[in-house]
């Protein structure tokens, strides 16, 4: 019996019509994420604009929403903040960044050396010490706030930069993700540099670390931001007013500019702007960063 | 001969480590609890090593001693360990390799992890100032806390905070992610757009929103345009300084009184409110791209069996979507309670605890009390506060988990 083979239907060249319905719901959908970005980015917009404000316009009522003039004045004078005795506004720009910088590159180092150790190595206790460390993620910040404060106060170390540096190289989360990272890089690597004589370290330095370059990268970001928006430590710590990070200057602001709104925001956009630029370059880092720690914890 | 010889000087060499890190061990450990120990402070006390150490000779032997024992066991076991891997050259490279990568980290969490807790416990038990020495005094500043009205006022207020707060940035985590999974372009757009606020700082934020509920600020003008269009009159609210509770202004038009003595039955109150508004702005988005990752992880054939079976979009969501993110519910859920219990820049920043004392929390209170910012320096009663805290959070996590995670187990 011959096959009879039934003729193919021609390729569809007409685009797919789909039911009305369906583009209601895109536009319905497209119009909610535009009004949600609105309101959520509103704030800072609105703030950015205020900075330009002169005193009497930033408390109006009801309050314009474009300035009659653009005050660079008031950026200028905000930067040009003294407080005597060093307490500059470029000096608290240079606490935080400092700050921020060297907490998040001693992190990754820190960090990095451990979670080699619990993903990597064998010995004695590794277990032990890794559950005692996701033991201290649980122990609330509050607890330890004063008696670290009382302890800085003893070694010294009030109102210099160490009280929150030394403090800033451990990190349970971050040790936790990266042990996690870690554990997915395959071991043929880790063994063929063995073979070649590696030692420990240096296939630590040399195979592991420049192959989680995206892990540490996000380590890094995720804690310069968080020293960066950092305010409960630097308040306690580091009082005396040169030492003052962007936030706790800001808080004295609100105090001594008063009904000034328009040079308090001034200083809040100083503060967000640098943290927003660096964010918008590496929001891949910074979304996977957060969501790889939701996850996979 | 030869073998036996190799035999025994091994065993001496083993033996030789083991008391080598037996005192090692002991000595890490004690130098961090010295450093640590509740004396008095100040410069006299400081001045030198030798009068600080007279100090704790002085004042704070009953811990030393008592963490003393601790931190010899932990020795000893340390010693056996040694003694029994040190025969094996790679047991023993991997022993030391081991706990030389964690070095950094063990070090920095012995000192100001460990030792500061051990401080904060035993403090609690005393009346602390840092220029007297500690005095024992026992669970009464446990008892003295809940007759103290500032502290049941801050439990109030963050229990209410943690109550209304949680759900709703939960909710709204979830909505905005699912809004955001399916394909479309811009997608990566509107993410980032969203994410943004939790970006910058509290403080920022904080400043920020202060400025908008300002009387003559840019919310008062939004209710009163929206208001305007349906014809109410809108009477500008001075949003971070209003006291009145939110049962209190429900109850108000059926002529309801309540006093202030029974402030506990008002509610939040509206300055609380306006607090937790801000806050939502900055914590939904991080929870969303928790919620986001989480949902693509959903398999498109549950849905695509799911709307062949006929289920709506509505089912779907209640059916598929909600019940294969409980883990991550859950984990929002707690790490949200943590987070809201525990609030304080905030109400640094814009209320410093009023009206009234109600956005007073108690890492506020803790700050006030240790710091003498409202009355005398009070770190022992400070310290009590916060184990107070800590065990309030242990308690509703447990129970957090015990109640959402219970179905999670059928999905794996």
């Amino acid at each position: 019996m011959t096959v009879t083979t039934q003729p193919v239907a021609p390729p569809r060249t007409r685009a797919l019509r789909r039911p009305a319905s369906f583009y209601i719901r895109e536009i319905i959908r497209y119009a909610l994420l535009i009004g949600i970005g609105v309101i959520l980015f509103a704030p800072f917009i609105l703030a950015a604009i205020g900075s330009f404000k002169t005193d009497a316009e930033i408390i109006a009522y009801p309050p314009k929403f474009f300035p009659e003039r653009w005050l660079v004045e008031n950026w200028v004078k905000v930067w040009n903040t003294d407080f005597g005795e060093g307490a500059t506004f470029p000096r608290w720009l240079f606490n935080t960044a400092f700050l921020a910088v060297t907490t998040a590159l001693l992190k990754v180092v820190g960090c990095s050396m451990a979670a080699y150790a619990f993903s990597r190595l064998r010995f004695p206790g590794r277990d032990l010490v890794f559950n005692f460390m996701l033991g201290t993620m649980m122990i609330p910040g509050a607890v330890t706030l004063i008696p670290a404060y009382v302890l800085m106060g003893k070694l010294k170390l009030l109102n210099t930069f160490w009280s929150l540096i030394l403090p800033g190289i451990v990190d349970a989360g971050a040790i936790f993700m990266l042990t996690q990272f870690f554990k997915t890089i395959p071991r043929d690597l880790e063994e063929a540099a063995h073979i070649d004589g590696a030692g420990l370290f240096r296939i630590y330095s040399n195979v592991i670390l420049p192959l989680s370059r995206p892990a540490l990268l996000t380590v890094f970001i995720l804690q310069f931001q968080a020293m960066w928006n950092n305010f409960l430590t630097p308040l306690l710590y580091l009082d005396a007013p040169r030492m003052w990070v962007l936030n706790v200057a800001l808080s004295v602001f609100k105090q001594q500019y008063k009904a000034q709104w328009n040079l308090t925001l001034v200083g809040a956009m100083f503060n967000a702007i640098p943290v927003l630029v660096l964010f918008f370059f590496f929001s891949k880092y910074y979304i996977e960063g957060v969501s790889y720690a939701g996850i996979k914890g | 001969m030869q073998a036996q010889k190799r035999m025994v000087s091994d065993r001496t060499n083993a033996n030789l480590a083991a008391v080598a890190t037996f005192v090692l061990v002991f000595i890490v450990l004690m130098i961090p609890i010295l450093m640590n120990a509740p004396t008095r402070g100040g410069p006299q006390v400081m001045a030198s090593l030798s009068t600080y150490l007279a100090e704790v000779r002085k004042t704070a032997m009953p811990f030393v001693g008592a963490v003393s024992i601790g931190a010899a066991l932990l020795a000893g076991v340390a010693a056996l360990v040694v003694r029994r891997e040190w025969r094996d050259a790679r047991r023993r490279r991997a022993l030391i390799a081991g706990y030389a990568f964690l070095a950094p980290y063990l070090i920095v969490t012995l000192v100001f992890t460990v030792g500061v807790i051990l401080f904060a416990l035993y403090i609690a038990f005393n009346k602390y100032d840092i220029f007297t020495p500690p005095q024992w005094v026992g669970l009464s500043h446990f008892i003295k806390a809940f007759k103290q009205k500032d502290f049941l006022q801050a439990l109030h207020n963050v229990l209410w905070y943690a109550l209304i707060v949680t759900p709703t940035q939960t909710a709204l985590a979830i909505a905005l992610a699912v809004l955001l999974n399916s394909p479309m372009r811009f997608r990566r757009f509107f993410r980032t757009i969203f994410y943004a606020p939790s970006v910058t700082s509290s403080v920022v934020i904080t400043l920020i929103f202060v400025w908008l509920y300002l009387k003559t600020g840019y919310i008062n003008l939004l209710f009163s345009k929206t208001l305007g269009l349906v014809g109410i009159d809108w009477k500008a609210i001075d949003w971070l300084r209003d006291p009145r509770g939110l049962i209190q202004i429900i109850v108000a038009p059926f002529g309801i009184n309540i006093p202030s003595k029974q402030w506990y039955l008002r509610g939040p109150s509206i300055a609380w409110m306006a607090i937790m508004f801000q806050n939502i702005f900055t914590t939904a988005p991080t929870f969303m791209v928790m919620f986001l990752a989480a949902l693509q992880d959903i398999p498109p054939a549950l849905y695509e069996a799911a709307s062949i079976d006929g289920a709506t979009a509505w089912q779907q969501f209640w059916k598929i979507t909600l019940p294969m993110l409980r883990p991550i519910i859950l984990l929002v859920i707690v790490l949200g309670t943590i987070g809201t219990l525990q609030i304080f820049d905030q109400v640094y920043l814009a209320t410093a605890g009023g009206p009234l004392g109600t956005t007073n929390t108690p890492v506020f209170l803790i700050y006030n009390e240790a710091l003498g910012k409202q009355g005398p320096i009070q770190m022992g009663y400070a310290a009590a506060l916060a184990f107070i805290l800590a065990v309030l959070i242990f308690v509703f996590t447990f129970l957090q988990r015990r109640f959402i995670e219970r179905g999670t187990e059928l999905y794996y």
